[in-house]
């Protein structure tokens, strides 16, 4: 796949299959994002904030400083990270539906703010005007700008596999799995949690800057649930919990979505990826990630339970 | 005082509100009372059942108030398949699976209306409209009073239910312990099927309520409805039928009173304040228990 | 992890498979703007999917309604002579920004499109606006109210061209009217002296187009230091659909009239429930997306008496020729959707044809030709009544300028709806504006 994403842009000429991959990667870091937090026990339906924070942080910050998008999106992230803890903090003795609630919620509290009392600094409604992440004016510079995404979502994804696989990705797991054991094991599960927290509202917002820049406009729609559920839809199809779940789960759909889109397909293209979700989860719980296990487990329960059969199927 | 009028007035918008959202909130816990799960498409239900009524009214011109039967008896129907389908299966899986499995549902209903109906915006005109009754200072409409007292019947009616039939006592039995029920021989599948498909009837009566009080509505009409019942019974206490009556009342209230006093736009974030403000204070929603 | 190479090989091959689809497309398809094309190919983004996929049908259909005409007629003439057809191809923006992103790429570098058209929401048009700039592809816009559109000055907005009245101007207006026809109808029914101060009160969607109204008429006021004083401005979220409270607070302000900045899902029950729920007995003004059938439908006997602000109706016209193009817009319309089109619907219709009409008058698909022949288009109305009956672009922000009206409801007790007509300005109007009998005028408390 990683050769895919290399190649593909130098293959094509088609500016549209490029923008896609850009717009997709991009997903691809959000998703990961939202699993990260899934990953220690936490589902959230308000990611779209955090999305939207680190865009409107990287935003601003490069509007005011002029300091390179390249930098800002970082800067703007942390600022979601910081907004991360503060909503870690109340949420972390929830969860569950009482966490879910409060997250979507969250979205709306941020976006109600973004219109009403910040405005002034928001441009409010009307949005503001974001700088690209890479000026139009260098040659070429669609190919820059998708390697460099393509750079910070493999950054992303080589972090998040860090992470999960060492002692914090451990804890994670542990408090995910019980909480108590892991408490008498010697693991604090408010530190972790909040922890958690941080480094997913971080990795989304590095997503929602990386998207507007690239859009170029920002207006507070940021904040839909669409961009809440998205995610989420990406990752349970993927495979929750998993590193490649996001990757997998994002590149599928987007091409479901678009093939369908392709046909002329309007409301019906809902209608099949949501038949698809609900059949995931049902028969597919650990995502398509798990999809060569599960077939294999089928056959041999067919083969069990029919023998008979065999020769007819091959 | 002109003041107190308003304030009054405002206060009765509310109520009327909350009686909405009541329906909504005590669908949902019934389910979740005995299932476990929180149906997060919840508010498609009532979308569906406003187009039931709506189609029946255009059909046969019946009074909406009395297509509000029928408009539940389908959704008690729709409400069973579902269950059957989708929440069945992943009855006892991880956490949360069933929101995830909502939003594909979500998906499916909303689009899938809109395949049917189409998406343009439709109203359902009430027989009582323009009759007002007088109570003390306000002039209140015959609609907001039918539609609390509908309300409030449905909700005896549920009451009585739960109370007096062997199926209702079951529910009871089943949310109150599965796996005891089980053991004394109470089917519970078939009591996960009868709760949903209630459950559904509910929403179907808001829905009902809903478009017969002069709102128009099209197939994306359910959502923000639907996370608002989410937020009340949360608030509320999870599974606790008087946590959703108050908190619907309270979401109503605050509501109408943000909308007042801070502006339009604060209407569905101060429910998301009011929460988060409750669950820092009380983890577990205002009349919630602890456990589970 | 060798499942995972497995899945990971599946997918490589189905993305390149699939790459390798759309790759094959242009391909196939000559290069555009040589002068020389056989067909000519207008790009319309509209929302097929998503909370505005009511609208972008409706805008959709009426591009395809043009098209056929257009085609139908021979087609547009180039420079050489030949006659060429017009080939519309759909971008949906699913009502998302990243949706609108993507459909105008496609549209512009796969579907090498000459031109486009459409637009809706102005948070979604926005979203591609860079990519018409990078591009420089000439588009005209017939559906976003924002004039953001084409003020905005971070991005090169040279070849956008705004065919779609803006919340500056028809908020000026509508605030115009109040003051000039309203105003001194309240002060004779009230016997007031002429300098009675005028008490509106606004209620808007705390979004771009309802804060651009409210920003209008407050500036319109100003501006003008016209005699009307703001008593209540109230706002409501997007999709809301109960505004009983802000009403019960703009009553307890005793406005003259009252000013809705509201869809049409939502203007209907602002006054429905003003009227029947809070008995606040007043004109309601509203903006022009409002007139469609829809809302007359929704509004039933509440409408009586209320105002639109308007430039196409599926009720009324204008007498003379622009009445006689409108209905046959709207009967070629129902003949291949069996609906009626919107206001929307209207002017990307005319999009259509002025994207047409620029091409020809270019007489090739050169971008650079086709948009100055949009700077110096003056072309006849089509449809709609253009100031001067002539469609042209204002040099500054490349804006067209509509010849607006304002329209009376009146009841109809046979079909159970209210019905326009049109009271203002003078050389349009068929009769004149009223004060119904039950209306109440406001006081100060």
């Amino acid at each position: 796949m990683l050769a895919a994403a290399f190649v593909i842009p130098v293959l094509t000429d088609s500016m549209f299959i490029i923008n896609l991959m850009v717009l997709m990667l991009i997903f691809i870091i959000f998703a990961s994002a939202w699993n990260l937090l899934a990953f220690s026990g936490q589902g959230s339906l308000g990611h779209a904030a955090f999305f939207g924070i680190g865009a409107y942080g990287s935003t601003l910050i490069a509007a005011k400083s002029s300091i390179s998008p390249l930098v800002t999106i970082f800067l703007g992230a942390a600022v979601a990270a910081l907004i991360g803890i503060l909503i870690g903090l109340t949420c972390v003795r929830l969860k569950e539906w009482f966490l879910a609630m409060v997250t979507f919620g969250f979205a709306i509290i941020v976006q109600t703010l973004t219109v009403s009392v910040l405005a002034p600094v928001t441009g409010g409604w009307d949005g503001i005007a974001s700088a690209r992440l890479i000026s139009p004016t260098i040659p070429s510079y669609q190919l820059i700008e998708y390697y460099a995404v393509l750079a910070i979502t493999i950054g992303s994804i080589v972090a998040l596999w860090y992470i999960m696989k060492s002692k914090v990705g451990l804890a994670f797991l542990a408090i995910r799995e019980n909480e108590l054991e892991a408490r008498a094991a010697g693991i604090d599960p408010v530190r972790y949690r909040l922890l958690a927290f941080a480094i997913s509202a971080y990795i989304a917002g590095v997503a929602g800057a990386l998207q507007i820049h690239h859009i170029g406009y920002l207006t507070p729609e940021i904040y839909g649930v669409e961009n809440s559920f998205w995610p989420i839809t990406y990752v349970i199809l993927g495979g929750l919990g998993t590193l490649a779940g996001p990757v997998v789960g994002t590149v599928v759909l987007t091409i479901i979505w678009e093939g369908l889109k392709a046909t002329g397909m309007t409301f019906g293209r809902y209608v099949i990826i949501g038949v698809i979700l609900i059949l995931a989860i049902i028969f597919l719980p650990k995502g398509l990630v798990s999809l060569p296990e599960q077939v294999q487990e089928w056959r041999k329960r067919f083969r069990k339970k029919e023998p008979l059969q065999e020769p007819a199927v091959k | 005082m002109d003041n107190i009028g308003v304030l009054l007035q405002i206060i009765f918008w509310g109520l009327y509100a909350g009686c909405i959202y009541i329906l909504l909130a005590t669908g949902l816990n019934l389910i979740f009372g005995v299932m476990k799960v929180v149906n997060f498409a919840h508010g498609e239900f009532l979308m569906i059942g406003a187009y039931i009524t709506f189609t029946i009214f255009i059909l046969t011109g019946f009074n909406p108030y009395l297509i509000l039967v029928l408009s539940m008896l389908a959704l008690i129907g729709i409400g069973a398949v579902i269950e059957r389908l989708c929440f069945r299966p992943i009855l006892g899986t991880g956490k949360l699976n069933e929101i995830f499995l909502s939003i594909g549902l979500i998906y499916i209903i909303q689009n899938g209306a809109a395949m049917i109906w189409g998406d343009a915006w439709q109203s359902v005109k009430s027989p009582y409209a323009g009759i007002t009754v007088q109570i003390g200072s306000l002039d209140v409409p015959f609609d907001y009073i039918l539609i609390m007292v509908f309300t409030a019947a449905i909700l005896c009616g549920l009451y009585l239910f739960l109370k007096k039939t062997t199926i209702g006592m079951q529910m009871r039995a089943s949310s109150q312990n599965r796996k005891g029920a089980m053991l004394v021989g109470i089917d519970v599948e078939r009591i996960d099927i009868i709760s949903f498909g209630l459950g559904c009837a509910l929403a179907a009566a808001a829905g009902t309520l809903w478009v017969v009080s002069g709102q128009v509505f099209n197939p994306y009409m359910g959502s923000i409805p639907a996370v608002k019942a989410f937020a009340i019974i949360i608030l509320g206490g999870l599974g606790s039928i008087p946590g959703a009556i108050i908190g619907g009342l309270l979401m109503g209230l605050a509501e109408n009173g943000a909308a007042y006093f801070l502006g339009g736009i604060w209407k569905d974030a101060i429910s998301f304040v009011i929460l988060i403000i409750v669950l820092v204070v009380k983890p577990t929603g205002l009349f919630g228990e602890k456990g589970e | 992890m060798k499942k995972h190479v497995l899945t990971i090989a599946v997918l490589i091959i189905t993305a390149v498979l699939l790459a390798g689809c759309t790759q094959t497309q242009p391909a196939t398809q000559q290069p555009s703007g040589t002068g020389s094309t056989s067909v000519i190919k207008v790009g319309v983004i509209a929302s097929l999917t998503g909370p505005a996929s009511n609208v972008g049908t409706n805008m959709w259909q009426s591009a395809q309604v043009a098209a056929d005409k257009i085609n139908a007629e021979g087609g547009v003439t180039l420079k050489d002579g030949s006659k060429v057809q017009l080939k519309l191809i759909v971008g949906d923006d699913e009502s998302t920004a990243t949706g609108g992103q993507k459909a105008a790429t496609k549209l512009i570098t796969d579907d090498k499109v000459d031109i486009l058209v459409g637009g809706y929401s102005s948070a979604v048009t926005s979203a591609y606006e860079q990519t018409i700039a990078e591009y420089k592809i000439p588009f005209i816009v017939t559906g976003a109210s924002s004039p953001i559109i084409t003020h905005r000055p971070d991005v090169d907005t040279s070849y956008i061209f705004h065919h779609c009245p803006t919340t500056d101007t028809y908020g000026e207006y509508t605030t115009l009217f109040i003051d000039q026809v309203v105003r001194p109808a309240v002060n004779k029914k009230l016997n007031a002296s002429a300098d009675r101060p005028f008490r509106l009160a606004l209620l808007y969607q705390d979004t771009a187009f309802g804060k651009g109204i409210q920003t209008a008429v407050n500036n319109t006021i100003t501006k003008n230091k016209l005699n009307i004083q703001l008593v209540s401005q109230q706002s409501f979220r997007m999709g809301d659909s109960d505004f009983r409270t802000q009403l019960t607070a703009i009553k307890a302000a005793n406005p003259d009239a009252v000013y809705n900045g509201a869809f049409p899902n939502e203007g209907a029950p602002i006054i429905t429930q003003a009227r029947r729920d809070i008995g606040l007995n007043t004109i309601f003004l509203n903006a022009e997306n409002n007139d469609n059938a829809q809302f007359y439908k929704d509004l039933g006997q509440y409408g009586e008496g209320a105002i639109i602000e308007s430039r196409y109706s599926p009720y009324t016209a204008p007498a003379g020729e622009v009445s006689e193009a409108q209905e046959g817009f709207k009967q070629s319309y129902f003949a291949r959707f069996g609906t009626y089109p919107d206001m929307m619907g209207a002017s990307t219709y005319e999009g259509v044809y002025i994207a047409a009409k620029a091409i020809g008058n270019a007489g090739t698909t050169d971008k650079t030709a086709v948009r100055q022949a949009l700077v110096d288009l003056k072309m006849p109305q089509v449809i709609e009544a253009m100031k001067d009956k002539t469609i042209s672009f204002s040099p500054e922000f490349r804006e067209s300028t509509f010849d607006l009206w304002m329209e009376q409801l009146s009841y109809n007790a046979t079909i159970g709806e209210t019905r326009p007509v049109i009271v203002w300005p003078d050389n349009l109007k068929t009769t004149d504006f009223v004060l119904p009998p039950w209306y109440v005028a406001g006081s100060s408390p």
